[in-house]
């Protein structure tokens, strides 16, 4: 028998308001091994998905579920996976896109790799791993007042070469809720000669001039809240400069849109019929803060927004050069004016990459990725 | 571009382009990393409608898909890029398969979305201006064609002996990497047209940032700027 993940969460949840109804049985089977994670948290947070290869976009997930310790499944993400990695040279030329086909690039994983984890055909490791601590607070002389735990987080990812670049594609998924997509660039700078007004001198003294590059990186993110419907995207500003009030603005998007980072802007994903035991609908928080924001040419619009939601279409799959027929070539082009039914968000993460000396081969990792966190999912901290 | 430089010093000869590799349902057939992945190991249940497509999924799409057109395949004038799953959401719960066809001659890309449950084309798309990615052929035959360049082809080859202590025997050494280039205007506003990245024994790359292959005129172009 294999474990199979139950589609229940995603059937049942669209059919019922509240998450404390008991999820029926498990119904339609959706994935079996070895394209199921399953993994069951120490504090108790289940998260349960099912992972793809694709050959074009690479690592996939699919039917993300969370259960929240002593809740009940609900549904998060239909699919998640990477939709570009846009690479401008600061000269001006080239102008990457990195996404060949990224599930040719993937490459055989070492158990060195993928540390205390299990390897899934080869090139996709799922782990866990300690995230620092979960929460701390001093019982004031009271032992069973004090609280700490250290959490934990499951990662899945996949490496692939291409070029001279090693891009590593984590999935990292907390013990509290929280999701992490996130892109890491290591393996070997370009070589790429410029002037010193574009690159910085690596090597002995100052005759080689690396040069300085954008790594702007999408992921298309297919939400599913509680259930396959009614997922509607809100943006939230709080008003006030140079003032002491601050106050919270909420536009919800009816239309797709095409939205810009400012200074304490998030985003959300709400099924305003699927109410947590507060009665408060449930969301996923969207934060993108962490983006060098690089806006390119009038030919590169894809570039000048941060998030675009627009409505699902099937042959939308990545952000630029879409390899569908008969289908619009970037995401700046699906964000019309179409009413929003059924949302999907692309996120952009710029990462401005300016060489120094220690990037010398082998490039240690950078980083570059966003957050989305549970917002109103569980009446409580799930896990005090 | 120093090396580029280097690699355009000596035009040479012209070697013979192999005959372009025609992959059907086969061993190496165009399976995407799914496939592979799949490993047919105990696999006793059939696949679960989220599950990748399996090996044998991709073999039955990419005949059913290709079956009426394998003259053109032949003559090397379209290819099957690869089979992907079909993910789109009103075909949920069905297997479905994607095969992209790249018509060279056309500058035309289609897709046939094959049902595999009903083992029939349900749905044919063509464009033209879409690029895909290129695929592990695509990059392979991209190669052969730089080898062939009278600009750069020598250069390619006294790279690889610097770096590998031996004569380069064929595309098939290098180590490759190719993405899409598309231009505005010009030969890549329509032709596919790919940048190749070319890993040496050594563990060094050829620059080929200013270097792009046609694969619809069985060109190599230079990028000025
Ligand atoms: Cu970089």
């Amino acid at each position: 028998m294999f474990l199979r993940l139950a589609l229940a969460a995603f059937v049942a949840a669209a059919s019922h308001a509240s998450p404390a109804v008991t999820i029926a049985a498990p119904a339609a089977a959706a994935c079996a091994a070895p394209y199921l994670i399953d993994k069951t948290l120490p504090n108790g947070a289940r998260w349960q998905m099912c992972w793809e290869m694709r050959t074009i976009e690479g690592l996939t997930l699919r039917k993300v579920v969370y259960t929240p310790r002593g809740g009940s499944p609900t549904s998060v993400l239909r699919s998640a996976a990477l939709a570009q990695i846009h690479v401008p040279y600061d000269s001006g030329e080239p102008r990457y896109h990195d996404i060949g086909s990224l599930g040719e690039a993937a490459f055989a994983l070492t158990s060195g790799d993928c540390p205390g984890g299990e390897r899934r055909a080869e090139k996709v490791c799922v782990l866990d791993r300690a995230r620092g601590h979960a929460h701390l607070k001093d019982g004031y002389g009271d032992p069973a007042e004090r609280r700490s735990r250290q959490g934990r987080e499951l990662v899945v990812l996949a490496a692939y070469q291409v070029g001279w670049y090693t891009y590593v594609s984590e999935f990292v998924f907390g013990d509290d809720g929280s999701i992490t997509p996130r892109l890491g660039a290591t393996g070997s700078l370009a070589g790429t000669v410029t002037t010193p007004r574009h690159g910085w001198p690596i090597g002995v003294g100052h005759r080689h001039f690396e040069e300085s590059h954008s790594h702007n990186v999408f992921w298309r993110m297919d939400f599913d809240v509680h259930g396959d419907a009614r997922d509607v995207v809100e943006q939230y500003d709080f008003s006030g400069d140079r003032t002491k009030k601050r106050t919270m603005r909420r536009t919800p998007f009816t239309r797709e849109t095409r939205a810009v980072n400012q200074r304490m802007r998030w985003w959300r994903v709400v099924d305003p019929r699927a109410l947590n035991a507060d009665r408060h609908p449930m969301s996923w928080e969207i934060n993108n803060s962490d983006s060098a924001e690089y806006r390119g040419p009038a030919d590169e619009a894809f570039t000048r927004a941060d998030l675009y939601v627009t409505q699902y279409r099937a042959c939308e799959r990545l952000a630029t050069q879409n390899p569908s027929p008969r289908c619009r070539r970037s995401v700046d082009k699906y964000a019309g004016r179409e009413r929003l039914t059924d949302p999907v968000l692309w996120v952009n993460v710029g990462f401005h990459h300016v060489a120094r000396d220690e990037d010398a081969d082998p490039m240690p990792i950078h980083w570059q990725g966003f957050r989305i966190t549970p917002r109103d999912v569980t009446a409580k901290n799930p896990t005090p | 571009m120093r090396r580029v430089v280097v690699l355009a010093a000596s035009a040479v000869a012209v070697t013979g382009l192999a005959a372009c590799v025609l992959l059907l349902p086969g061993d190496g057939a165009p399976g995407g990393a799914g496939a592979a992945q799949a490993g047919g190991a105990a696999r006793a249940a059939a696949p679960g409608p989220a599950d990748p497509l399996t090996t044998e999924e991709i073999r039955r799409a990419a005949a059913l898909a290709t079956a009426g057109m394998r003259s053109h395949l032949a003559a090397g004038r379209a290819q099957l890029l690869y089979v992907e799953r079909d993910d789109a959401k009103d075909g949920e719960g069905a297997r479905r398969a994607e095969a992209y066809v790249y018509d060279y001659a056309r500058d035309e890309l289609t897709v046939r979305t094959v049902d595999l449950g009903q083992g029939r084309v349900v749905r044919e798309v063509t464009d033209r201006g879409v690029q895909p990615p290129p695929s592990r052929q695509e990059e392979a035959h991209a190669a052969e064609l730089l080898l062939r360049d009278p600009r750069f082809g020598d250069g390619v080859r006294s790279a690889y002996r610097r770096a590998a202590g031996r004569e380069l025997g064929s595309a098939a050494d290098l180590a490759l990497r190719g993405l899409i280039h598309s231009a505005p205007r010009g030969a890549c506003a329509r032709h596919r047209c790919l940048r190749l990245f070319v890993r040496l024994p050594d563990g060094t790359f050829l620059d080929t940032s200013r270097i792009v292959v046609d694969l619809s005129a069985k060109k190599v172009h230079t990028l000025e700027w």
